[in-house]
Parts: structure tokens; C-alpha cells; sequence
């Protein structure tokens, strides 16, 4: 646990819910005081390297591991021979776990990487040239190594992404203008900076865990459920995490390798997941295929839309990566057909990567739409604007808010839209072509209950506690504004303790779902802890103002007064000096009355069970965003450059629009690499990832990247959020591949339907 | 048996002596023999940037450089940049005024190079700033707000020349 102390900048007003505020721990990151999971001086540690299969599929049939048990410092040597005494845990739903055991080294091997022995030794150079030692027996079965390996099936459809109304494929037939093509996404990884890993401790039934996590406590009650520990016998310690996008949410196989090696040895093991393991220890975005046909009249309004999406996952869980996500609320259609089927393919099994389902979705749909515009003749912009929905046509629901028009129409005027030429390949600059796009993007409100603390101390500090966390969405900072604002003290009074499973159950950060719903809770207990100690100022024995006369008091700027500022001021310390107490804890959560039990309040804080989706209330609630992208593409060479982009976004209230500015910015840059870069590449012989390294796996660095616009044209929406926000970490990246593609077809005259462009695909 | 080897290293202007394997890298006897974790490991390989140190001044990725190299070298880290007293660099002050970072992972190896690209007088023009800050990556993509950065830290450095004597 890390006590966080702001460092102020800018006037007070930064201070309060929408100020720009300086991030909160920043201090401790430029100055390299901020303690990532595999920084924690541990006593006795010990290191564990990962051994991974070089086969796609089959048995490992034996591993021989005499040279390496023999080399100096070696410990101990875990292969499929050990039983390590595991139990299967429950899912991210909060399924109940099933009776069986759980081998995360396993004898039968199910895609190419993964790990099925490690090495345990004193220092890590001692297991990481032992590991290198151990020679593995397979009996190799058939595989299929990714969706284009002629063996891969049709798979399985999902019966519960079906969705339709209307009649598409008739209205579809009867529309004057057709377009259909396939849309393809590759592999994409996530490449936080910092690789995942861990060190587990035990002490004797107790368990902690410093782990980079984007939900402590539903990972530990994954661990515990594994080691068959009470949930209070395991911590997980996470305040500062190197990037997550997704990845880091639940524990992995390699996790249970470290607490079980940590167990058997009795002596606390660090294990660093190397970076090229990391492409195997935990999915990426799967692979996805999507076919769409748009129907239209002649004036471009949309009759129907038939979409059939597939994405890879692997043979041994279901994971759909949604291709149908997007497509049914961005436009106005009343014949709408979606399918979505699952491939199973000899992969690790595929996880969210920032803006699932609906990123691959949008690539497809606004790809298509913009082919239907060129099909018409038809300014894209126009073609979009026309078909603009007026309410959720899947949910039938009315928006909560949908400023989605005027992301298109502000984004457009920052842009210059109406300075285009229509033609492709009619704008240029000498030997460079030039082509603008536009993608539009969604993410939906998701929220979850969550809990809060507030401590107010004797020397007139305030704490604001909770088990969320900041893997740099900036949590330290809009808590400490929500507290700053909701009890009227200055936010460099404030401390803010966040990444601990010990401290009050949170949302996962993911989804976009951590900032509203903890900011809800703190806001609630911080409106708590304030009526708490003016109650406490007006009847308390001690207090000056017990006597005043006064019905309630102010709390402004770190002092209580009376309403009309006429008698004693005190502040928080001279307060509870005298009112004698050492601390005021208030502890409040947002879920509902009726749901207070404590096994109420371990689903709600360590499974998604209580978790709301979009259109569970009245209205339908997303975010929304409009990108608009230049190209540069060199005629000779088909090297496409980002020149520029404007992007515009329905976020709704911006709780730090510094921070908020910051995450658009990243996603945008993410979706830059998914349009031009990234793509996991396949060995056909044997199912290894051949890029598994990020020389080779090329994400974007800062030369590739240009002045990047954002705008902000929400309005507060109160029915997603209790502050008004909606989320933002996720929406970013939403839209940006479309909106290159489409800017790349604009200069080129070429559609490249299959991502990343790369120049050979223009050559 | 694994040998070890006595080192006697210059880091930040202080003496630490050390035994170590000689394969260990600079990188891991910073992180893990001297717990000085403020350099970070990305990668490993030399592809990411994050554990950007200077040797003499110049900046070297510290995964690839063994510890037994830099003996009798002048190292410096991201412990060493700020004033005695915490006042915050330059660089650093700009990076948290401009939100340069969101994660901080690749932070001190971004903060490492903005120093040396300054001293280096690569900090001309943001196209020249993008470029010589590319080795570094940033997945959380700050890199808007990193060229802002490195540009008014630039400005605010007088000279190069005094720049090299005063982080030196």
C-alpha cells in the first residue's frame, strides 16, 4: 500500500471534479519512486523461469530435467509430473468453480507456447540458463494453427449474438444500391510496458501476492479458489501497474506456478514473465472475419444491414471476439441481421483488448459504410449524418445521451471536411497522395457497484480508500478531486490509497467501467463522512459549535464554519483535536439496500455478477467518437504516414479532462498501430507466434505518430453515472482503423479490407 | 559453481560495491542487487527503451550493457536526476505538468533520453524530438504530450553545454 501526496499546479479550481489537475502520483513516477509488482524487496526470494511447449498440439511424454536440477542454484523443477494440488476457480462471472483439478502445467499441450515446466534457482540468470537445459518428449497431435489452416471448421455459432429485426435479407434484395465485402483483423497484443509477473509469499496459510492487477479483489478470489484458501487468506498488492488494456485482469497459469513453487519451497519466488512469453502466457484480440452487405436507396438511406462475423479462440474455451458489436447502434436501420461464430484454432485462448467486440466491429461497419458512399457518390460524412439513429433500434430503448452528431459535424468543421474532393487519388502533394477518412466509434456504459472509504485523522488529513485501481487512467487523481469536491477540503489535504484486495471491493478496471462507478461510491462516502462530522461538530461535548445554535455548519476549504462565517472557524485538525478522536472512518458502497449481506457484497466485489450493461435501465447509454484522418501515402512506395487527426467525443462529463485527454490520445495512437502496424504473425508449421518481441511485433513509436486533436462535445449524462461521466479508456480506440482505411482508399483508390495496411498491400 | 565478481560501480556520484555473476546486466543489478527499481524492464532485449540509463552522459540501454562494463564509468539513473534537495529536473517537471506519461512504466527510460536528447541538441523542432525519442516506447501513447514535454524542457535548458555539467 503507497500513500499517494499530490503535487499542485495550476489555481484551486483544478482541485474540483472537471479540473485539470496534474496526475496525483506523478511525482512518483518521474522520479522512479513508483513501485511496480516486481519491485517489492522481498527476503529470501527466489526466481522462477517458464519453460513453454514448441509443439501446437499434443502430449508432453517426457522432460527430462537432469542437466538442468544439476546446474548451480537450481531448486527445484516443476513439470507435468507434479501434482501441484490445485482446484479449478470460477470465472469471471462468479460461476461456482467445478470439482475438478487444475493443472497449469499440463501434460497435454494445446497451442504452441505454453508453459508446461519452469525452474526455480537463487538468482534469475541461474534459472533462466537451467530452463535452457530441459529438453522435452512431445507426441504430437493434430492442430490448427489459425484461421486460414485449410483444418480449421466453420465452429460455433453463438446463439446469444444472433440479433435481427426487420427483414434484411429482403429489404437487403429489394435496396437500389449493394455493397458487400469481408473485413479481416489479425492477432493484435496488448504490450503494456511493463511485462506481467509476480512474487508470492507465504507465511504460513496466509498469501500475498504483488501482481500488476486491474481487479485485486477478483483475482484473489481466483487465487484462492485455486489454492483452496479462504478469501481472506489471500492479498494481492497492486498499486502501480505498467499498463494492463485488458490483460491483466485475472490470474494466469504462470501465476499458479509461482504461488505453488513459492508453497513447496517455503520461500517467497519472484517469477518475470519474459517479454516474448507474454505473447503466449495470456490471449491478445483473437483474429476476426466479418462479411457485411449494406442495402440503400438511391439517396443513401440504409434499408438493411446483414452482417456475419467469425473470430478465432481456442480448443479449449469459448471467447468470442463480438464482430457484431458496433454494427447494430451506430446507424439508423430497420432490417438488421447479425451472426457471430467462434473458430477454434491451437491458440492461447483470446482476451479483451482495449475496445472488445466493438473495435474489430467498427473496422467492419464504417469501412462498409464508407464503400456504400463511394457506391452512391456520396460525401461520407452526408451518407452518415442521413442515416443518424435517432434512438437504439436493437434495445428499442431512447438514447441517454448521443452526441454523435456533433462529434461529426465539430469534428468535421476542426478538420476542414468540407476543403475534400471527393474523387480518390484527387488530392496530393507532389509524390504524395493524400486521402481523408472518417470512422466513427462506440463503447457502452457498463457499471458495477463498488465501495469506498473515507478516514479523516487527528493531524486534519483525509484518506480516501479503495481496492481500485490506477494502471494510468488516472484513479489517484478523480479521487481524489470527487473527495476534494463532495467534502470541501483542498485536494493536497488528500491522500488516496488504491491497489490492495485488503482495501474496499471495487469495479475491474475494464470495460471503461472503473471511473463512474468509483467515483459514485467515493462521492457517496465522502458526502457521508462530511454530515458525519458536522453532526459530530454540533452535538459533540468539546466542539465550539455545539452551542451556537447553528442547524448545520460549512466545510469549505479545509475549515468548518458556521453558514454566516460570523463565529468560530476550525479546521479539520483543531476539529477533531476537539472533538477528541483520532479518526473518522465512514465506509459506504453503492449497492442497493436490499443487497448488504456479506456474500452480497463478496460476489458484487469479486465476480461480475452485479455488474449492469448498457441498456439494463430506461435508456441505452454508450460513449460515442467521430475520428477524422489524413494520410500520406508515397505513390512509389505505398508507405502510408498519419498526418493528422481530429477526433471528437461523447464522453459525457470529463471528471480531469487532462487525464481524459491523455487516455483518447492513447487509445487513438493504439487504433493508429492496429491500422498500419500490428499483427500477430503464425508459423503454418508448428503454430508459433514468429513476432513474439516487440522489434518484431511493431506497435507505434513516437515518430509514427502526429499532432493528434481531441475534442470534447459531451454533455453530462446522470442516468450513466452518479458525477455524469461515461466511460473514456475505451471508446479512444474505436473507429481509428476504419478511419485510416478509409483515408488510405480516399488517397490510393484502394480499399485494403485486411488489416494492417502495409505498403505491399498498395504496391 | 557460479562465480561471482566484485564491482565497485559510480552511480548517481555514489560508490556501491556489489558481487555479482558476471552475466548479470546493468539493468538487473540496479532492480536486483542494488534495489535502485527506478529503471524499468520492458523487454529485456533491447527493443523497448524503458531502461534507459547514461553512461558517461550518453544514454545506453542498460539491458544490454553487462554491470561489469560499467566499472569505473559514470552512471546515471532516474534516482539521480532530480536535485538533492527533490526538486524536480526540468524534464521531469515538464513530463508531470504535460501528463507525458499515463502507466509511468516507461517513464524514467522517456525521462532518461528527453535528458540526453536535449544535451545531445536533438530537441530542435518536434520533428527532430520525435525522432530521437523513438527508441523509446510508450504503449500507453503519451507521445503528444511527451514531444511537449521535451520541447519546453528544451527551452528552459540555457545551453547544452551546461545541461551535460549539471546531470553529469
Amino acid at each position: 500500500m503507497t500513500i499517494m501526496v499530490p503535487r499542485k499546479h495550476g489555481d484551486a479550481s483544478d482541485g474540483m471534479v472537471g479540473g485539470r489537475l496534474s496526475r496525483f502520483e506523478g511525482n512518483l513516477k518521474v522520479t522512479g519512486a513508483a513501485t511496480y509488482a516486481l519491485e517489492y524487496p522481498t527476503e529470501g526470494v527466489v526466481h522462477a523461469v517458464l519453460v513453454q511447449s514448441t509443439i501446437a498440439a499434443g502430449k508432453v511424454v517426457a522432460v527430462d530435467i537432469s542437466r538442468a536440477s544439476a546446474m548451480p542454484g537450481v531448486l527445484l523443477v516443476l513439470t507435468p509430473e507434479d501434482d501441484l494440488g490445485l482446484r479449478a476457480a470460477g470465472d469471471w462471472a462468479g460461476t461456482a468453480p467445478k470439482d475438478e483439478a487444475y493443472y497449469p502445467l499440463p501434460r497435454n499441450v494445446q497451442f504452441n507456447g505454453q508453459s508446461i515446466a519452469a525452474v526455480i534457482a537463487e538468482s534469475r540468470e541461474q534459472a533462466a540458463e537451467a530452463a535452457r537445459l530441459i529438453t522435452v518428449s512431445y507426441e504430437e497431435t493434430a492442430s490448427v494453427k489459425d484461421l486460414e489452416d485449410p483444418a480449421a471448421g466453420e465452429g460455433k455459432m453463438m446463439g446469444n449474438l444472433t440479433v435481427g429485426w426487420g427483414d434484411a435479407e429482403a429489404a437487403l434484395a429489394a435496396s437500389d444500391v449493394t455493397i458487400e465485402a469481408e473485413y479481416r483483423t489479425p492477432r493484435e497484443y496488448h504490450v503494456a510496458m511493463e511485462p506481467h509477473g509476480l512474487i508470492a509469499r507465504w507465511e504460513g496459510d496466509q498469501l500475498t501476492i504483488w501482481e500488476p492487477s486491474q481487479w485485486s479483489h477478483g483475482m484473489a478470489r481466483m487465487y484462492a479458489e485455486w489454492f483452496s484458501l479462504p478469501l481472506e487468506n489471500v492479498r494481492i498488492i497492486s498499486p502501480f501497474i505498467g499498463g494492463g488494456f485488458g490483460s491483466k485482469g485475472q490470474p494466469l497459469a504462470f501465476g499458479a506456478v509461482a504461488v505453488a513453487a513459492a508453497k513447496k519451497l517455503g520461500r517467497p519466488v519472484k517469477l518475470a514473465v519474459t517479454r516474448p512469453q507474454n505473447f503466449t502466457s495470456y490471449g491478445g484480440r483473437a483474429a476476426t472475419r466479418q462479411k457485411i452487405a449494406l442495402g440503400a436507396t438511391k439517396d443513401g438511406i440504409l434499408q438493411a444491414i446483414v452482417h456475419r462475423g467469425y473470430s478465432e479462440t481456442s480448443v479449449y474455451a469459448d471467447y468470442a471476439e463480438q464482430t457484431g458489436a458496433a454494427t447494430p447502434v451506430l446507424y439508423k436501420v430497420e432490417n438488421y441481421s447479425s451472426e457471430h461464430r467462434i473458430v477454434p484454432v491451437n491458440t492461447v485462448t483470446p482476451g479483451a483488448l482495449r475496445g472488445p467486440g466493438k473495435n474489430p466491429s467498427s473496422y467492419g461497419i464504417e469501412s462498409a459504410m464508407e464503400e456504400l458512399a463511394y457506391a452512391l457518390g456520396m460525401d461520407p460524412l452526408e451518407l452518415r449524418l442521413k442515416n443518424y439513429a435517432d434512438h437504439d433500434y436493437q434495445s428499442g430503448k431512447p438514447w441517454s445521451t448521443r452526441r454523435l452528431r456533433e462529434a461529426l459535424t465539430e469534428g468535421a468543421a476542426a478538420f476542414g471536411w468540407e476543403k475534400r474532393s471527393h474523387e480518390p487519388r484527387s488530392m496530393r502533394d507532389g509524390n504524395t497522395l493524400i486521402g481523408w477518412g472518417i470512422g466513427c466509434g462506440t463503447f457502452p456504459v457498463i457499471r458495477a457497484p463498488s465501495e469506498a472509504m473515507i478516514r479523516i485523522l487527528k493531524n486534519g488529513r483525509v484518506e480516501v480508500v479503495s481496492g481500485s485501481i490506477d494502471m494510468g487512467q488516472g484513479t489517484y487523481t478523480i479521487l481524489a478531486q470527487t473527495a476534494s469536491e463532495a467534502l470541501g477540503v483542498p485536494v493536497d489535504q488528500i491522500d488516496v490509497l488504491l491497489g490492495d484486495s485488503r482495501l474496499p471491493g471495487s469495479a475491474i478496471a475494464g470495460g471503461s467501467m472503473l471511473a463512474g462507478s468509483i467515483t459514485g461510491a467515493v462521492h457517496k462516502t465522502a458526502v457521508a463522512a462530511r454530515d458525519e462530522l458536522i453532526g459530530l461538530a454540533l452535538s459533540e461535548a468539546g466542539s465550539p459549535f455545539r452551542d451556537t445554535g447553528a442547524n448545520t455548519l460549512s466545510l469549505a476549504a479545509g475549515r468548518v464554519s458556521l453558514p454566516r462565517d460570523d463565529g468560530p472557524s476550525l479546521s479539520l485538525a483543531e476539529l477533531m483535536t476537539a472533538l477528541g478522536r483520532d479518526t473518522l472512518e465512514i465506509r459506504r458502497n453503492t449497492l442497493s439496500d436490499d443487497a448488504q449481506t456479506a456474500e452480497d457484497q463478496r460476489r458484487a466485489w469479486t465476480t461480475m455478477a452485479k455488474v449492469m450493461g448498457p441498456t439494463m435501465g430506461e435508456f441505452s447509454m454508450h460513449s460515442w467518437c467521430a475520428h477524422f484522418a489524413e494520410v500520406r501515402v508515397d505513390e512509389d512506395f505505398g508507405t502510408v504516414r498519419v498526418s493528422r487527426m481530429v477526433s471528437a467525443f461523447d464522453c459525457g462529463r470529463l471528471y480531469n479532462p487532462k487525464m481524459v485527454e491523455s487516455q483518447w490520445r492513447g487509445g487513438i495512437i493504439m487504433g493508429v498501430g492496429q491500422a498500419l502496424l500490428e499483427e500477430g504473425i503464425v508459423d503454418a508449421r508448428n503454430g508459433r507466434t514468429i513476432n513474439n518481441n516487440v522489434g518484431d511485433y511493431l506497435v507505434p513509436t513516437n515518430s509514427d505518430i502526429p499532432d493528434l486533436q481531441v475534442i470534447s462535445v459531451g454533455v453530462p449524462d446522470l442516468n450513466a453515472s452518479a458525477l455524469g461521466g461515461k466511460g473514456v479508456g475505451e471508446v479512444g480506440i474505436v473507429g481509428v482503423a476504419p478511419a485510416i482505411a478509409n483515408a488510405v482508399f480516399h488517397a490510393t483508390g484502394k480499399r485494403v479490407r485486411d488489416l494492417p495496411i502495409t505498403l505491399e498491400k498498395l504496391i | 559453481m557460479t562465480r561471482t565478481i566484485h564491482l565497485n560501480l559510480d552511480i548517481n556520484g555514489r560508490a556501491h560495491a556489489l558481487d555479482v555473476e558476471p552475466r548479470v546486466t546493468l539493468l538487473d543489478a540496479l532492480r536486483d542487487h542494488l534495489q535502485m527499481t527506478g529503471t524499468k524492464k520492458g523487454c529485456d532485449q533491447g527493443q523497448c527503451g524503458a531502461c534507459t540509463c547514461h553512461v558517461d552522459g550518453r544514454r545506453v540501454l542498460s539491458c544490454l550493457t553487462l554491470a561489469a562494463q560499467v566499472e569505473g564509468r559514470q552512471v546515471n539513473t532516474i534516482e539521480g536526476i532530480a536535485g538533492e534537495d527533490g526538486t524536480l529536473h526540468a524534464v521531469q517537471a515538464a513530463f508531470l505538468e504535460h501528463d507525458a506519461f499515463q502507466c509511468g512504466y516507461c517513464t524514467p527510460g522517456q525521462i532518461m533520453s528527453a535528458v540526453a536528447c536535449i544535451r545531445e541538441g536533438h530537441a530542435g523542432s518536434d520533428a527532430e524530438i520525435r525522432e530521437y525519442m523513438s527508441g523509446n516506447l510508450c504503449r500507453c501513447g503519451a507521445y503528444n504530450s511527451i514531444v511537449a514535454a521535451v520541447r519546453e524542457a528544451a527551452e528552459a535548458v540555457n545551453t547544452p553545454v551546461r545541461e551535460t555539467a549539471e546531470v553529469a
